[in-house]
């Protein structure tokens, strides 16, 4: 399950291999730190001690709830290593000066002016590590009236504007409240950001060998990240309407969602690409299954007649063929043809995508304190020449305690249990 | 003293067109890349059809503003990539280039004969990163995406919606944008990898499979737990929970109530404030945010648990609230108290009265020769020593081809002159556009 392409290229160091990362991140900036562990970079998640919060998010391992089963923790830390460091004490502080100094980057979400609260400003880090970067990763950036507002994943999609381009035609739910998409996609858009602004930060640094600050703000990625929308208002004064599974638009527009026999859906572009050429292939298509209609009909050569009949082509015979047959057979039939259609699955699905097998992307991993293993997805990308892998499993509260304070800083074990017993780590 | 830029000295040859590509690209420009946007009018896509030209412009080439806002920070070389002269030329500008990014179907740079073993004989630490629709490994590399096709592929779609109601899905092509944002990530990763050890490679990027790791924790919840997405409940629209249905966690944050999308003053399209309370005590400050009514000292509000049982009673009481005032006053008086809340915002709010976006300068006007004075969207992040930036507006098709094919190739003027007779750097039989009239003068 896990053999994937490029087998050789698999025992090469990943792209980020050499970097120790410190990543002082909750729910909103773990997946950053998931991008470049993952990666290769040494990444070592700093948490309070008991551990971070994010830890307490479900779903749970059989559902029984406990900081080291969250399946939420665990998609999103994978390849870290993880200590326990209570930076308002003055031990924690100095310890976390001695991991500063030592690291080429820090990824932190604390609440802007936190660590300068506590004399952990970059400028003092920076100090004795003239290479260090430190990114800032929080919900309204450094600056501005709303700095200090406090937010969460449908806040973000809220004000960013998903919500204002996502829900119903009023056909299919009557005065739908606009829809924010789940799966906590808010946090995703500011963490491929700063991951882009930390990648450039180290290409530079390659280059000058200087680091810097940086500043992200999740509330701007989100509010960059409805493709047009900014486009349509700034050009045309447009703001858009939400249509039922389509794109936001000025106005009303053709479906392009259908029911397929199974009772879900199918993704079907039609719309917009109806010309002679295209009614041929969809004939060809619809009548592989003895469904075509009229639709070898010569008429249909006549642009100006397809545009008249553009209700009847896709309101019955595209959703009469689609409504005919199960989804998955909708979406392979229509793709082997050309037509850039999909199945809208449930993600459970995709465990059954041979295409992904192909790619090597599931990935077993090994739960040893568990002994058992899971599969989990993989990567973006294959990177031909310096693979993404998972290296481990995210990790148990204060897992790397002992090894990287006493193996790495020199702490003996005497000091380690004084720390705990202080809740410094 | 002009800033160092993050990128100085990159140069990317930019043969990506629609959406994703081209949205990858904007950033590397944005951040001190030179990006140079390799062109053809009789097969471009992205310039048009345009939906996004001013009502008072001639729709063409030069004149889509989603275009311009997507390209900003590029030069254009108009050249025929499928003739052997303009091969030839593509080959000499990959030559003194870093990074060969494209988003075409799986085989097509191969059919060009720019495949990455071409690519690496041309320049042999060559960063080429592929952005097709499912990659170009694996039985499926001949489908083909849009943004809507990948985000039904891969779960996202599903992921939003009301429960017992068709996916409401993802109103624009998420994946566009965020295909761009890994193409981007990408070249970045394989640009520091080449600087740190000298080996390039090819980065194989699939838009369908980005989307994938999205959907993470409800991937887990399956392979882990055995339970599917597919259940009664799920999703819950703006909820945590829907009232009724089985309490699991919807894979956005924690179980909390309230959490919606509540009506606001005058009640028009977009006037909805969204408000969580992570805790009691936030629930509790919200309470007197309302004025603290009679109804909220219930016992039915009075725990988490008690308020998720009693959802649908306690999100129209706190509507009845939100109804009689405007969405950022609820916005202003919660976040005042330290309670979760903030306005949904279309985009007209987001440039005109988004005040934390106005004060990050997120939207900067800049002159495009063709479409005016317009804003543009700036960078979500600030670099303190290599602040990235938007130096050039979108160029206009072709707009640079002088520039790089005498200045930066070192052909000679009459090359230039002879590709242009010859339907290297512009169809014959298309009419040219004045600048290009002028780049053929002497």
């Amino acid at each position: 399950m896990t053999d994937g392409p490029g087998t050789d290229a698999q025992s090469l160091p990943g792209p980020l291999a050499g970097l120790r990362i410190l990543e002082l991140a909750d729910e909103t900036g773990q997946f950053c730190g998931k991008l470049l562990a993952d990666r290769g970079a040494d990444v070592v998640k700093i948490e309070p001690p008991g551990g971070e919060r994010s830890r307490y998010v479900g779903p749970f391992l059989d559902d029984i709830p406990h900081p080291d089963r969250s399946l939420s923790f665990w998609h999103y830390n994978t390849s870290k290593r993880g200590i326990t460091l209570n930076l308002e004490t003055a031990d924690g502080r100095q310890l976390f000066r001695r991991l500063a100094a030592a690291s080429d980057v820090i990824l932190e979400t604390f609440r802007p002016g936190f660590l300068a609260s506590l004399g952990l400003e970059y400028e003092s880090l920076r100090e004795q590590n003239a290479g260090l970067i430190m990114c800032a990763l929080t919900p309204f950036g450094q600056t501005g009236p709303w700095r200090d507002y406090l937010s969460s994943d449908l806040l973000h999609m809220a004000a960013g504007g998903e919500m204002a381009s996502c829900g119903y035609d009023e056909v299919d739910v009557p005065s739908a409240p606009p829809i924010a998409p789940g799966g906590g996609n808010a946090w995703h858009m500011g963490c491929h950001f700063a991951y882009i602004a930390i990648m450039a930060a180290l290409v530079h640094r390659t280059v000058a060998g200087e680091g810097q600050y940086i500043d992200a703000s999740i509330h701007e990625a989100c509010a960059l990240t409805t493709e047009s929308a900014i486009a349509n208002y700034l050009y045309r004064g447009e703001v858009l309407r939400r249509h039922t599974g389509r794109h936001h638009a000025p106005g009303p527009t053709p479906r392009t969602q259908f029911r397929a026999k199974d009772g879900t859906y199918v993704c079907a572009l039609v719309a917009g690409r109806l010309n002679p050429r295209y009614i041929g292939e969809l004939a060809d298509l619809l009548d592989s299954y003895g469904m075509a209609g009229d639709l070898r009909d010569p008429k249909y050569q006549d642009p100006a007649v397809i545009a008249a009949n553009t209700s009847h082509i896709i309101d019955d015979l595209v959703a009469n063929f689609i409504a005919s047959l199960p989804a998955e057979e909708v979406y392979h039939a229509a793709q082997e043809r050309g037509f850039t259609w999909g199945a809208v699955r449930a993600p459970e699905a995709l465990l059954d995508d041979a295409h992904l097998h192909d790619r090597g992307f599931w990935k077993q991993v090994e739960h040893p304190e568990l002994g058992r293993s899971f599969v989990y997805p993989g990567e973006a990308a294959i990177y031909n020449g310096s693979p993404w892998r998972i290296s481990r499993r995210a990790p148990l509260v204060g897992e790397h305690n002992t090894e990287i304070f006493c193996d790495e800083l020199g702490l003996s074990r005497r000091e380690l249990a004084i720390l705990a017993e202080n809740r410094v780590i | 003293m002009s800033r160092p830029r993050a990128l100085e000295n990159i140069r990317v040859v930019d043969f990506s067109w629609v959406r994703a590509g081209p949205w990858a690209t904007r950033w590397l420009g944005a951040l001190g890349a030179e990006i140079i946007k390799i062109e053809w009018p009789e097969n471009e896509r992205g310039r048009l059809p345009s939906t996004t030209t001013p009502q008072d412009l001639e729709v063409n080439l030069n004149t889509s503003g989603n275009f311009n806002d997507t390209n900003v920070n590029k030069k254009s070389l108009s050249l025929n990539v499928r003739s052997a002269k303009g091969l030839e030329i593509v080959k000499r500008l990959i030559a003194v280039s870093d990074i060969v990014i494209e988003n075409f179907s799986s085989r097509v740079l191969q059919k060009w004969g720019l495949g990455y073993e071409e690519l690496c004989k041309i320049k042999p630490d060559i960063v080429y990163v592929s952005m097709s629709g499912y990659g170009h490994t694996g039985r499926h590399h001949h489908y083909t995406t849009f943004g809507p096709v990948a985000q039904a592929v891969s779960g996202l779609t599903y992921l939003s919606g009301l429960p017992d109601k068709p996916p409401a899905g993802w109103g624009w092509s998420y994946m566009d944008d965020t295909g761009g944002m890994y193409g981007a990530m990408c070249a970045l990763t394989g640009l520091y990898h080449r600087n740190m050890t000298g080996q390039g490679q090819h980065i194989d990027l699939s838009q369908m499979v980005a989307s994938v790791p999205l959907v993470g924790p409800a991937l887990l919840d399956f392979t882990v737990n055995g339970r599917g997405s597919r259940r009664a409940g799920y999703p819950p629209g703006n909820r945590a929970h829907w009232p009724g249905t089985p309490l699991v966690n919807n894979y956005r944050g924690p179980t909390v109530a309230p959490h919606n999308a509540y009506r606001t003053d005058p009640g028009e399209y977009n006037d909805w404030c969204v408000i969580v309370c992570h805790s009691d005590a936030e629930w509790q400050r919200l309470v007197q945010v309302m004025g603290a009514p009679s109804w909220a000292s219930s016992e039915k509000f009075a725990t988490v648990t008690a308020r998720l049982q009693h959802q649908q009673e306690l999100d129209d009481k706190i509507e009845a609230w939100t109804m009689t005032l405007g969405k950022y006053e609820v916005t202003e008086r919660c976040q005042a108290a330290g309670v979760r809340a903030l306005p949904v915002q279309s985009a007209e709010d987001r440039v005109e009265h988004d005040p934390q976006l106005r004060h990050r300068e997120m939207y900067l006007a800049m002159a495009h020769p063709a479409l005016g004075l317009h804003k543009v969207q700036n960078a979500p992040f600030k670099l303190s020593e290599t602040p990235p930036s938007n130096r050039l507006p979108s160029p206009l098709i072709g707009q640079h081809t002088r520039e790089i094919v005498e200045g930066l190739l070192g052909y000679s003027h009459e090359e230039l002159r002879a590709g242009f007779a010859d339907g290297t750097f512009w169809p014959t039989k298309r009419p040219r556009f004045s600048y290009m009239e002028e780049m053929l003068g002497d």
